[in-house]
């Protein structure tokens, strides 16, 4: 498979889902929906809000930072899976931060504010604006560039920034905006709109089919005080990943573990951690809430790695700081049961090859790396890696959010997700390994686009098939 | 020329040595009270130090990491560096410079390693530049500074080694050595302003990226209320965000059939 995209490929990536007539009545020449904003005087709005962000927030010191620091040394190009597909300046790392970075130097620096004044520099223009309301969601915040920046730079956090400074004056992809609204003052209080009874329905029915399939009674604790650990996934795992739950289920169960599931609020998903620090800490906190309301001493995280981020992450700096409950995946649970001996695999069941995909939120910073494949070792017998992997793991092209924004779906095909399509193929895996809610959704796509001749599971779909019940 | 050269090498250097001194001094203390002010105010105070410091020097001793992406050009730049730092400030010439002028001094590499490491950069140096012209993704990015700087830098690696190796005429040698010393200071001076100041900000990097991602509480309700948007956050309709488009709604149902 072809890294560099064919011209085809390319016009089928840029095409906008957007209607003209939108486009120009908001002016802006994006891919995703965005919903109504005020349209004029939205520079100034814009460099208002920056202000305020700049004043209630801690991302001061490091911009300052980075405008002195950055060498321009152009090493980030070889390690941004959007550039080595387009091969378009434009999608440099330090191209796109310069895009904020330049506006935070103009008009934030006494520097900048005096030479503007000195030669006439207008400052922010609303083609500026709009060049980087498009830039920031081509990226897909994976931070695999700040692996090759000599300087540190994290382009992640700069493109974190704008699309938070933009989304105040309205700009940011209508799919996450709802999403978010839904989960903050909804009926349902969850991103995926589902209703306490239609969950209890899908969980009695799974409870159901893993008596038949495995002949043991597999619970899914509803509302226990006291448990051991509040189980929180992605909400969408509800929907479309019952094996993965199933899994989890499974395991819990075979291992004897305290756990339970909240009616109160039983969402991982946090899209602040995408475009809205505000967001994020509200989100993170209707955890805290359910948490205290359980009275339960840890709160484990579903697969997802940037549900378990924003929490492991975030939780801290937003609910109680050094006191804040102890927040662990999955997937670490698992581990340590197995290292325990609790936790027992059939090596029999899973015979074709498998790989594992690091979803860059758990990977990069070296959280959550080797446990899986140690779990993995442990039953599947045929297992490759793709190259890279780990912390330096290549993003699926779905991250960011941008997954869950449907309109840009042939971008994240033919652009995001072309170089771990390639890598799929080159593995020549059978089963590829996602432990995360997006990166699923994305695979499995991606799969379906390319025609790919593999299968999209998560690490506890896999587990459920092998674990084995004394 | 006499004079001239006097005025460089004494209350010239004296001056831009100190500029050099404040201004740096000044961007690392901001730099670090930031840092401190920002620890501060987010409850989270869990850092990954260890991370951190290995990151920190992966980069400040680069011998691992060069090799992985772009190695050409970053041996190239290595080398540039190594230069670069070693010779201003330990050519014996020069501490004896600073012995006489802010009345300290240390210790000196040999003439010929100090020679070896000149001619590393007056070659170095316009290899990267070239490089920088020559890559279509370097020169997308850079900015003015960024291609005159290393070919200001040469200077006076070429003039001050011209002075050192080569007979030329008692008049020759003083320009050379007006340029080495004018063009030194001038550098000196441009340290804190421009991107060299990442000589001295480097180190601080990843600690500033690490602290960076510590959001402190509340401060998304200070900024809407400080923005004038009251309770109405950006998940509330209101005049940023307001009702769905109807155009794209039946965009959307289009799109489903
Ligand atoms: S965060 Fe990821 S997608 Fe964004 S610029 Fe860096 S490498 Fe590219």
């Amino acid at each position: 498979m072809e890294l560099k995209i064919t011209e085809e490929g390319l016009k089928k990536a840029l095409k906008s889902a957007r209607k003209p007539e939108v486009t120009a009545k908001q002016k802006l020449p994006v891919r995703y929906h965005v919903e109504d904003f005020k349209v004029e005087g939205r520079t100034r709005a814009f460099l208002e809000a920056f202000a305020a962000i700049l004043k209630h927030s801690n991302y001061k010191f490091v911009l300052d930072h980075y405008i002195r620091i950055s060498a321009k040394c152009s090493r980030c190009t070889t390690n941004c899976q959007i550039y080595e597909v387009t091969g378009d300046e434009h999608d440099i790392p330090c191209y796109r931060s310069e895009l904020l970075l330049s506006i935070y130097r103009r008009h934030f620096t006494v520097a900048g504010q005096m030479s503007g004044r000195l030669f006439g520099d207008p400052g922010l223009t609303d083609e500026h604006l709009q060049e980087l309301a498009a830039s920031v969601w081509n990226c897909t915040a994976c931070r695999r560039c700040v692996n090759e920046c000599p300087m540190g730079i994290d382009h992640g956090l700069v493109t974190h920034l704008a699309r938070y400074v933009l989304s105040e004056i309205g700009i940011a992809p209508r799919a996450l905006v709802v999403s978010t609204r839904e989960q903050l003052i909804g009926d349902s209080g969850n991103t995926s709109a589902i209703p306490v009874p239609a969950l209890l329905d899908t969980l009695e029915f799974l409870e159901e089919d893993m008596e038949e399939e495995k002949g043991v009674k597999i619970k899914f604790p509803i509302n226990v005080e006291g448990a051991e650990y509040l189980f929180v996934p992605a909400v969408s795992d509800f929907l479309m990943e019952a094996e993965t739950l199933m899994g989890n289920a499974a395991v819990m169960t075979a291992t004897g573990g305290s756990w339970t599931i909240g009616t109160g609020y039983f969402d991982g998903i946090n899209y602040g951690l995408f475009y809205s620090d505000h967001v994020l800490e509200k989100a993170v906190q209707k955890i805290l809430a359910e948490a205290e309301r359980l009275k339960v001493k840890k709160i484990m995280i579903g697969e997802c790695g940037h549900a378990s981020r924003s929490a492991k992450y975030f939780y801290p700096a937003f609910c109680g700081g050094k006191d804040a409950l102890p927040i662990i995946n999955c997937m670490e649970y698992a581990y340590d049961m197995l290292k325990a001996g609790k936790l027992k695999l059939d090596p029999n069941v899973i015979k074709e090859r498998v790989t594992y995909h690091d979803p860059c939120n758990i990977a990069r910073p070296g959280w959550i790396v080797q446990q899986p494949r140690e779990l993995i070792r442990a039953f599947c017998k045929d297992f490759v890696e793709m190259t890279p992997n780990g912390r330096q793991g290549v993003c699926c092209g779905g991250g960011g959010g941008t997954v869950s924004i449907d309109e840009i779906m042939p971008y994240r095909m033919e652009i995001g997700g072309k170089y771990k399509a390639k890598q799929i193929v080159d593995t020549g895996a059978h089963y590829v390994i996602a432990p995360c809610a997006n990166c699923k959704k994305q695979i499995r796509e991606i799969i379906d686009y390319h025609k790919l001749d593999a299968e999209l599971v998560g690490l506890h779909d896999l587990i459920y098939k092998a674990i084995i019940f004394d | 020329m006499e004079a001239w050269l006097e005025f460089g090498r004494g209350p010239l250097f004296r001056i831009s040595f100190t500029l050099m001194v404040l201004g740096s001094l000044r961007i690392i203390i901001l730099q670090i009270i930031g840092m401190i002010e920002a620890y501060n105010r987010s409850a989270d105070k869990i850092v990954p130090w260890g991370d951190l410091w290995k990151k920190t020097f992966s980069w400040l001793i680069p011998i691992f990491n060069i090799w992985r992406k772009r190695p050409v050009y970053s041996v190239i730049s290595v080398l540039f560096h190594i230069g670069l730092i070693l010779v201003p400030l330990f050519l014996a010439a020069h501490v004896l410079l600073w012995k006489n002028s802010v009345g300290f001094g240390w210790f000196h590499i040999s003439q010929s390693l100090a020679d070896y490491l000149t001619l590393l950069v007056i070659i170095t140096a316009p290899l990267l530049f070239l490089m920088r012209v020559l890559n279509k993704n370097s020169r997308f990015i850079s900015r003015t500074q960024d291609f005159v700087i290393p070919l200001l830098l040469v200077i006076p690696f070429i003039t001050g080694y011209i002075c050192v190796n080569s007979s030329i005429s008692a008049t020759g040698y003083q320009v050379m050595m007006f340029f080495h010393v004018y063009v030194g200071n001038l550098i000196m001076i441009m340290v804190p302003f421009t991107k060299i100041a990442h000589c001295v900000l480097m180190p601080f990097s990843q600690f500033v990226t690490g602290v960076g991602w510590k959001f402190p509480k509340g401060a998304g309700d200070k900024i809407i209320a400080t923005l004038g948007y009251g309770n109405k956050p950006t998940w509330f309709d209101n005049p940023r965000i307001g009702i769905v488009t109807e155009a794209e709604t039946s965009q959307e149902q289009e799109d489903k059939k």
